[in-house]
């Protein structure tokens, strides 16, 4: 795995330091009222986007901060995020 | 043998002498030397027999491209004889010779090859069925080259180096040299890494004018002079690329010299930019017996006299497709090689300067003739040239052919990376394109030809990456560009073209024996893919990695393909590029494992330590596995256990609690001071993954513990849990800051009073409670009441350097009682006795809070605070078809205690034993086990699988837990 | 009777020529045939403390100021403050004596959560680069600067309080218990240059020259 990632702190390190956190979905529901299905689509079910996806990272080796970045996972290499790109 | 004596281009110091051991007899040779040019100085001509054939081998390339050379060098096989340097006293032995390489007594193979089509191994032997473990067993003992003996040891020193760099140039030739001194020039930090044990590439060992007065020898060295000079240019030689990934990540092995602290040492670079100059090498002609010892590459025989000093033979015939090969037959012959003709399979193109030069050495030179057919028992004797039709045939006697197709280039780095190799028709290479970014090619590998514009390229490519780095140097390219475009472009190279023959032992690889005529049988079988040939094959799965075969490979399938459309394109490449040892890549590896501060004592002690995580631990200090008289001395007496690795954390700030009501399940708001409060940590689906103890230090400042195999990952788990929150808290990993000391046993209480300043009755201190005291006034020591164990016991967290202090202080203190050591074993058997889980041991990952029976630590009513597990521990709440944790004993009390592990079986696998273990204290086994909901009730019967059982299922049956002191009045004393 | 002492987590496996009573430190002055660099120092015995809040430049618990921007560190009257990320800090007391802690609960006392070491002299950047892939030679950032990430694949807090070329002096803390394997690990990938253990006095030195260094650039 040749993977880079930017850290906010301490800058573009190997991809070794850091800890995968999943898919950035957003805060979890609130859980008054939620069913088992929705919890569950909200834990387990990855959207798995063959391309630039948005997923929190944490720099576990080095500084601890939890962040998200953009990937494109078909490459498995760090991009700028969308906003930053003509599409 | 004579060795050219004086040439100024030699690498050898001949006026010292080396001698090596080979197949039991001594050879001498010249400092600088490597294995195969020792032994081929001293007449060696068969270095090895072939895989499957026992063909003899000779040397045909010096860099390793094929098995041809490998031999054994001091226990260790596969030793390529062409890139290891002679040491003094090194012993060589040939490999894959049943006798020795001139007479092998299996070289009858070579006349089986009709039993061995291609993929013989997958089609024949099967059927019938019996046979197939007598071949099997004699394919087995045939296969493969060298041996290697179990007890060998790898010796010198295995290393490695993250050598941090800007720019990171690949060969060092005239064009990586020239993008090195690019870059360096901007104040870059520039690492070139050349795969031979010197700079200058093709340049260093050809006496044809670079410019007039300046051979090219002596223009590669006055480069390679200026970059030593370079103070911001490292210099890795004898360093082979290996891999080549994406963000730049390229990785190599150097192998060390006499002078170097290391036998072999892997090197991995990130660098910003990567220029790639690996240059050519020569793609092997086909033609019948192309494989005969005396064969070799153009590079070989020039570079063999030119740089080592040796001639190939006595007399040559040159079968080329390049003008290298023009000028090697014209170089050779002045250095006293007597060469019969010169066949070049182009009929025009050479360069119109070099065929009179022939002439005038009265050489002979046949253009659009090529060689058909060598010639010799065992090695070279004479050759048959034919012209391209095969209607003209001409025989020549000759102990060495140089034989070469022509130029093609070394594209494995760029491959790695990611780049499309296609098929360039002007040139004959495969070219790359689709480079990615920061990556650039550079030099001949592009087809350059003309020195000055392979300088050129390889400046502009060191300028491009030179921009990489966020320079601007964007007039300075354009201006190479420029001048660039004035020089000659890509050459054109020669076609393939193979020989008119039969086929049947033309070689396209040398390392697995694969002629033509089994990649025709391959076709024949419907295989049209190059890459499925290459696997029906196995042509270029050798150790060369499609050195030989690499690019003849494609180009003869795609020639011998009736469809016009099919365009070549070389097998897919993977890192290694070429073979690297194990050893290299493991590296020093110093192993790295944590110790608490009073480990010393622990093995003083007579401590079996084992790894726990990342901790160094005291198993047991007894000879007794079972740990008896620890076990029973916490009972009845005193016992001291280093509980160091506990995860142990400060958490403080105005949202702490919030932080810490998020990942305990308990209500966190209980937790006060002077007071322990126990609780667990669930996941998302409501599996237990932790517990522990908090208290409150002061407002919004608390402390708590995590177990072992958690304390590294707490922070970050209660960090991504708040990481929409904007939560104003901090933590603190406190982890290793103290050591702890559970005191534990009926004695405790008298030997913690003897040293400490406060009140430690179970009323002043009651159990559950937490207090801080100083030991002899001067060790600050945080003490909590908890019963892990079952008995009365103060767990102790002191800082951790005082530690080993406060361990002597309470062994002294302790003397009276015998107080002694207990270790993890003990400790296990206690807790299970009183029905405490450890989380791993009595769960595992689908395992929720509501499983192992502890619920109720579950606070259903704290929604606001978006407990972590807490939805699917509503959901999980009632269901009954979830394994439960159950207690068990053995229906006979006089059996032992079933295995760790073992399956508890009704039919089918119905769960399984946790831990078990045979109590002391009750006299009988005891166990936890984790079984399906309807064998959870009490008294029902479990029947357990050993795996060496033979039918005879162990009966336990379930009882109500804890075993010991049901009511817990012991660690309430 | 047992005695009161601190110990360090790092113990070499060197002979000491003289030693000095710290508090209840034992702290070795000078170790036999110290060389002449590089240098292998235990500081563990140094007062550390990390110091975290949400609004970092306001907390004062030391009379010197709190470097900005993450990654960035001060040297003040002997106090290494490192700036670790937005709200932390880690501040190592780096003198001889033993300052008073300060009572700011925003600051936690980490002596003896970590083990400190200092790797100084020649060629000592020629040592890490065998130890860890971590950039510690680039030009861009100036001495002394903070940089969190793995070393011998442990994750640790390495300061570089001085750099020329590949000679210059780092500090770096790991861990507590990974202490002597740290320390083994770096002696053992030193042999080549030479890399001897030192004690308190060779830091003595190195700590004036940092300050003189440093003055003469301000």
């Amino acid at each position: 795995m040749a993977l880079t990632i930017t850290c906010p702190i301490c800058g573009k390190r190997s991809g070794y330091e850091f800890r995968f956190g999943g898919e950035d979905k957003g805060p979890p529901p609130q859980a008054a009222g939620l069913t088992p299905a929705a919890w569950c689509d909200y834990v387990h079910r990855n959207n798995c986007v063959a391309g630039v996806q948005k997923e929190w990272w944490c720099h576990r080796q080095g500084c601890g901060t939890w962040f998200s970045i953009y990937r494109d996972t078909t490459k498995n290499l760090e991009v700028a995020g969308p906003q930053s790109e003509d599409v | 043998m004579k060795r050219l004596a004086g040439l100024p281009t030699l690498r050898v110091n001949s006026a010292r002498a080396v001698s090596i051991e080979y197949d039991g007899k001594r050879f001498h040779g010249v400092e600088g030397d490597t294995v195969a040019t020792l032994l081929y100085a001293n007449g060696t001509r068969i270095f090895s027999r072939s895989l499957k054939y026992h063909r003899p081998r000779g040397l045909y390339s010096l860099d390793g491209q094929s098995s041809n050379t490998y031999v054994d060098v001091d226990d260790i096989p596969n030793v390529c004889a062409e890139n290891t340097f002679v040491g003094n006293g090194m012993r060589v032995e040939p490999q894959n010779v049943l006798g020795t390489p001139e007479h092998d007594w299996m070289a009858f193979m070579d006349k089986l090859s009709w039993a061995m089509p291609a993929g013989f191994y997958y089609t024949i032997f099967h059927k019938p069925a019996r046979l197939w473990p007598i071949a099997v067993r004699h394919i087995r003992k045939t296969a493969g080259l060298g041996s290697l003996s179990p007890d060998v040891e790898l010796r010198g020193r295995f290393d490695q180096i993250y050598p941090a760099a800007d720019v990171c140039i690949i060969g060092a030739g005239p064009a990586g040299m020239s993008a090195a001194l690019a870059a360096a020039a901007q104040k870059l930090r520039v690492i070139l890494l050349e795969s031979r044990p010197w700079l200058g590439g093709y340049f260093d060992y050809r006496t044809r004018n670079h410019k007039p007065g300046m051979p090219l020898y002596l223009r590669g060295r006055q480069l390679a002079d200026q970059l030593e000079q370079a103070p911001n240019i490292r210099i890795f030689k004898h360093t082979a690329v290996i891999g080549c990934y994406s963000n730049n990540l390229i990785t190599a092995f150097q192998r060390g010299s006499e002078a170097d602290c290391f036998a072999e040492r892997y090197v991995q670079i990130r660098a910003e930019s990567v220029v790639v100059a690996t240059g050519c090498i020569e793609r092997p002609l086909l033609f019948e017996n192309n494989d005969r010892p005396g064969i070799m590459q153009i590079g070989c025989a020039h570079r063999l006299a030119r740089t080592w000093g040796v001639l190939a033979g006595e007399q040559a015939v040159f079968s080329i497709g390049h003008d290298l090969g023009i000028e090697a037959a014209i170089d050779l012959h002045d250095l006293g090689l007597s060469i019969a003709c010169v066949a070049d399979v182009r009929e025009d193109g050479c360069d119109p300067a070099l065929p009179p030069q022939l002439e005038a050495r009265n050489i002979p030179f046949y253009p659009g003739w090529v060689a058909a057919k060598a010639h010799g028992r065992k090695v070279l004797k004479k050759v048959t040239l034919t012209n391209l039709s095969g209607v003209c045939k001409q025989q020549f006697d000759c102990d060495t052919l140089v034989a070469s197709a022509g130029l093609t280039p070394v594209t494995g780095p760029l491959a790695l990376a990611g780049a499309r190799l296609e098929y360039d028709a002007h040139t004959g290479y495969f070219l790359p394109t689709g480079i990615p970014q920061k990556m650039h090619a550079a030099g001949r590998m592009l087809g350059l030809e003309d020195p000055t514009a392979i300088e050129l390229s390889g400046r502009l490519a060191g300028l491009r990456a030179v921009a990489d780095c966020g320079m601007a140097v964007g007039a300075t390219i354009s201006g190479v560009e420029e001048e660039l475009a004035k020089l000659p472009g890509p050459a054109r190279g020669s076609k393939f073209v193979v020989a008119p023959v039969e086929g049947k032992k033309t070689f396209v690889c040398f390392d697995e024996d694969v002629t033509i005529q089994n990649i025709d049988q391959a076709m024949r079988l419907g295989f049209d893919v190059t890459e499925l040939i290459k696997r029906f094959t196995s042509a270029g799965t050798g150790p060369g990695q499609g050195g030989i075969a690499g690019h003849n490979l494609p180009l003869y399938v795609a020639l011998t393909h009736r469809s016009p459309d099919l365009h070549p394109r070389p097998t897919t490449v993977r890192p290694p590029l070429v073979p690297t040892l194990l050893a290299t890549y493991a590296g020093t590896n110093h192993p790295m494992s944590k110790r608490t501060p009073v480990h010393a004592s622990q093995v003083a002690a007579g401590g079996v330590m084992e790894r726990l995580q990342p901790w160094q631990r005291a198993r047991r200090f007894c000879a007794d596995t079972t740990a008896r008289a620890e076990i029973e001395n916490v009972r009845t007496n005193v016992g001291m256990l280093d509980a160091s690795t506990l995860g142990k954390f400060r958490i403080f700030g105005p949202d702490a609690l919030k932080a810490l009501q998020r990942v305990y399940v308990s209500d966190m708001a209980r937790v006060s001071t002077g007071r322990m409060y126990y609780s667990a940590m669930c996941n998302e689906d409501g599996c237990v993954i932790d517990d522990g103890v908090a208290t409150q230090i002061a407002e919004n400042d608390y402390y708590f513990t995590t177990s072992t195999g958690r304390a590294g990952e707490t922070s970050e788990w209660i960090r991504y849990h708040t990481r929409y929150d904007r939560w104003d808290f901090h933590i603190i990993n406190l982890t290793d800051a103290y050591g702890v000391i559970n005191l534990a046993g009926p004695n405790a209480r008298k030997v913690l009073e003897k040293v400490v300043d406060g009140a430690v009755s179970n009323e002043a201190f009651p159990f559950l409670g937490f207090r801080e005291f100083m030991v002899h006034g001067a060790i600050p020591v945080r003490a909590m009441r908890l019963g892990f164990v079952g008995e009365l016991s103060f767990e102790l967290h002191v800082p951790s350097s005082y530690m080993q202090s406060l361990w002597d202080i309470l062994e002294e203190a302790g003397e009276e009682f015998a107080i002694w050591n207990f270790g993890l074993e003990a400790q296990n058997t206690l807790r299970l006795e009183k029905g405490h889980v450890i989380l791993g041991s009595e769960s595992e990952q689908r395992t929720t809070l509501h499983d192992i029976g502890l619920g109720f630590f579950w606070h259903r009513d704290k929604l606001e605070a978006q407990t972590v597990g807490a939805v699917a521990l509503k959901q999980t709440e009632n269901d009954t078809s979830r394994l439960k944790l159950v207690g068990f004993k053995m229906e006979e009390p006089a059996a032992r205690a079933p295995r760790d592990g073992s399956p508890i079986v009704a039919e089918r696998i119905r769960g399984y034993v946790c831990t078990a273990r045979y109590s002391y204290a009750l006299k009988e086994p005891v166990g936890m086990a984790l079984v399906e909901g309807y064998l959870a009730k009490n008294a029902t019967r479990l029947t357990i699988f050993e795996d060496d059982c033979k039918g005879e299922l162990m009966k336990a049956k379930v009882v109500p837990m804890p075993f010991y002191d049901p009511t817990g009045k012991r660690m309430r004393m | 009777m047992a005695t009161i002492e601190r110990r360090s987590p790092v113990a070499f496996p060197v002979r000491a020529v003289r030693s000095t009573k710290i508090g209840h430190w034992t702290v070795v002055q000078q170790y036999t045939n110290e060389g002449e660099g590089p240098w292998l120092i235990d500081l563990s015995h140094h007062p550390r403390w990390d110091l975290q809040d949400a609004d970092i430049r306001r907390c004062k618990p030391f009379p010197v100021n709190v470097p900005v921007d993450p990654g960035t560190c001060t040297l003040d009257r002997g106090l290494l403050v490192n700036r670790m990320n937005r709200t932390q800090c880690s501040i190592w007391h780096l003198l001889g004596d033993t300052p008073q802690p300060p009572a700011d609960p925003v600051c936690t006392e980490t002596t003896d959560a970590t083990a400190l070491m200092a790797l100084a002299g020649g060629k000592v950047f020629a040592i890490t680069e065998k130890l860890t892939n971590l950039d510690l030679t680039d030009p861009g950032p100036k001495p002394p600067f903070l940089l969190q990430g793995p070393f011998c694949h442990v994750a640790c807090q390495l300061v570089i309080a001085q750099r020329r070329d590949l000679d210059g002096t780092l500090l770096l803390a790991c861990s507590r218990g990974y202490g002597q394997d740290m320390a083994h690990a770096i002696l053992q990938a030193g042999e080549e240059f030479d890399l001897r253990p030192a004690g308190e006095d060779q830091w003595r030195n190195l700590l004036k020259q940092i300050q003189n260094e440093r003055s003469e650039r301000f």
